[in-house]
């Protein structure tokens, strides 16, 4: 691509590297939460307080103090990077009872078993949201590419009567339903279980993948459908042949979109799940900040074992979470 | 558009109908039935078991006079307010990587930003709470650090706010004053990452074109912005705006996890849809916390109301 033939925007005049360095700016403050969690995972409470800005240096220091009675005592801690600088172990500030100081190099400073605590935290919940996302996002899914079908493919009887009936839905908040929803869960028995939340999550989700896989199937070339038509297709041949084949791109968005909506939920789980076995990762999450000692490194650790599924998805489709979320954004 | 169908064509087609019941009766089960059952139980001094009792309009009577309720709607409305002005620097964010000369640069901005939503919101959401803690947190830390913390206890000294103090860490989130300042504080920088991927969508249809006659014009960065850039995001913007608008209306999970159900010390935190959750799953009065989402819905749909009249959004 030669210079002129760029399609940039910007001025030829104005520099790019002050919009760099702003857009740096904000994403890097923007990015400091999980760089925090990422560090700190690491860490136990007494080298968090100690140091809580950056990773801890692979060394840590012996000191030895002389106790009351006159014995020697030894603690151990993470050293500062200062002392691994200078290489000299430095007292606390005027404590007469400081007697010497080792630095030594030591990798066990970073605490791993953080994360086998973590997982063993935060594993089973992430195990029955993987089930309740990925069922939901499947059924969804499916149920929505029929019901669009039904209102791209022909005009049937009633069609915009119904159609109106989904669309309705769109301007109705959810936030008074949620009381009436409880009840009606509690009448249904599926009160704590995860059906519930399978459930609930396929309805609250048809109405907005109907509306954009309507549109999307509608503008599909209507000769394909003909052509399976003429080589004797049931309807639902027609689905699997023509309509998922050629709408795998906007069928992957949507079932990102659904599967980020149903892994970030948790207000309904909160309220529908009460056994600690069923608990999803929203209230297992929500459960875990409630206890009172809390080891930060812990509970770092667990919250970044939360985001992997979501990291490993993202890794395979990047593509069609940028590209993706800029094209359905403008439709919803 | 969908293919209109002669009636013996559409009758032979019966089959097709099978395609859409389950999507309706899903949708008729837990949308249509607990919206008419919310409308039908707000009339009911009912506590959530098979008793219950027709009571008029008692609940929304009660509602009227309910001045937590009233508080938090004026809450809400601060809270929109704020929300408006976080949404700022995502615009900014926008109009500063579409005027980036390099593609790749782009991309790769583009790729960093959407990194926060690959983190649950709720981790996010946590780790926030976690930098608001007063002794530990983070934020008391940058505070400290870079000297802000004596500013605003030279300021309080000053105006005589009476809730900066040196040597006493701030509490965020359990000083009653604090509280709104904390959830105006919490998400900094308010990039939204859809809100910048839709302001960049819009913003790719500008041509090359149209630059270069501003430029020949001597049109300045920030003209730039007001004249060109800013007409043609509007749509979007006015998108966002609505949907931000409604979203923070009944949004309540924030407020949830952050200040706990009671909105934190003081109720300072409580927003209608906390008050509704409160009144329900806490107190027990699930007949009131169906007038109290009554109401809710009211403002709500005569919002939508408005946006659809006033606010047009072209698709």
């Amino acid at each position: 691509m030669s210079g002129a033939l760029k399609d940039s925007v910007g001025s030829y005049k104005q520099k790019d590297w002050p919009k760099h360095i702003i857009i740096l700016a904000f994403i890097l403050i923007e990015l400091f939460p999980f760089y925090m969690m990422m560090q700190v995972s690491f860490k136990d409470n007494a080298s968090f307080i100690q140091n809580p800005w950056v990773p801890s240096p692979p060394y840590s220091v012996t000191e030895v103090y002389l106790a009351a009675d006159g014995a020697e005592l030894t603690k151990d801690r993470t050293a500062r990077w200062t002392e691994v600088f200078t290489a000299s172990v430095k007292p606390p500030l005027g404590d007469p009872t400081f007697q010497s100081g080792e630095l030594r190099f030591d990798l066990s400073v970073y605490k791993i078993h953080n994360w086998g605590f973590g997982l063993a935290l935060i594993g089973p919940y992430i195990a029955n949201t993987v089930f309740v996302a990925v069922t939901g996002t499947v059924v969804t899914l499916f149920l929505a590419i029929l019901g669009a079908y039904f209102f791209a493919r022909y005009k049937m009887p009633f069609s915009g009567v119904l159609w109106s009936a989904f669309m309705v839905l769109m301007l109705l908040p959810g936030v008074a339903n949620i009381v009436p929803l409880f009840t009606l869960l509690k009448e249904m028995n599926l009160l704590n279980t995860l059906w519930a939340l399978i459930i609930v999550g396929i309805a609250g989700g048809q109405v907005f993948n109907l509306f954009v896989l309507r549109n999307f199937i509608e503008d599909l070339p209507k000769d394909l459908f003909e052509a399976a038509e003429m080589d004797g297709a049931s309807h639902f041949k027609q689905i699997v042949n023509v309509v998922i084949p050629m709408s795998g791109p906007i069928i992957g968005t949507l079932a990102i979109l659904s599967f980020l909506g149903k892994w970030n939920d948790f207000l309904l789980p909160l309220i529908v799940l009460r056994d600690k076995e069923l608990f999803t990762l929203g209230v297992g999450l929500i459960y875990l900040d409630g206890e009172y000692v809390k080891q930060w490194g812990q509970i770092m650790a667990a919250y970044f074992i939360a985001s992997i599924p979501l990291i490993i998805i993202f890794l395979f489709c990047m593509r069609l979470f940028v590209r993706g979320l800029s094209a359905g954004a403008i439709k919803g | 558009m969908a293919l209109p169908l002669s009636r013996q064509k559409a009758l032979r087609e019966w089959k097709l109908y099978f395609f859409i019941i389950p999507s309706l009766l899903l949708v008729a089960t837990f949308s249509y039935f607990p919206a008419a059952s919310a409308i039908y139980h707000s009339f009911f001094d009912w506590q959530g078991g098979d008793n219950k009792q027709l009571i008029g309009f008692d609940n929304f009577r009660r509602a009227m006079g309910d001045q937590v309720l009233w508080d938090s709607f004026k809450t809400v409305s601060i809270l929109i307010v704020f929300n408006l002005f976080k949404m700022i620097p995502s615009i900014l964010m926008a109009v500063l990587i579409h005027r980036l000369k390099s593609d790749n640069a782009q991309y790769l901005y583009r790729v960093l930003l959407v990194v926060p939503m690959i983190v649950p919101g709720l981790v996010t959401l946590f780790i926030w709470k976690f930098f608001f803690d007063p002794n530990l947190g983070v934020l008391n830390n940058v505070l400290d650090f870079t000297g802000i913390k004596s500013l605003l206890v030279s300021l309080d000294g000053f105006f005589g706010w009476g809730v900066f103090f040196d040597n006493v860490p701030i509490g965020w989130l359990s000083q009653p004053e604090l509280i709104l300042p904390a959830l105006f504080i919490w998400g900094f920088p308010w990039i939204g990452t859809v809100g910048v991927l839709i302001y960049l969508a819009g913003l790719q249809s500008i041509g090359q074109e149209v630059y270069e006659a501003a430029e020949l014009d001597g049109v300045g960065p920030f003209q730039k912005f007001l004249y060109i850039e800013l007409p043609l995001i509007l749509t979007q913007v006015r998108l966002s705006l609505v949907l931000l608008i409604i979203g923070t209306l009944q949004g309540y999970g924030l407020q949830l996890l952050l200040l706990g159900d009671a909105g934190g010390p003081g109720g300072r935190g409580m927003v209608p849809g906390l008050w509704m959750y409160n009144r329900a799953f806490i107190a027990g009065e699930f007949g009131y916390a169906c007038a109290v989402g009554m109401i809710l819905f009211v403002f709500i749909l005569g919002l939508t109301y408005i946006n659809n009249k006033y606010v047009r959004v072209e698709k």
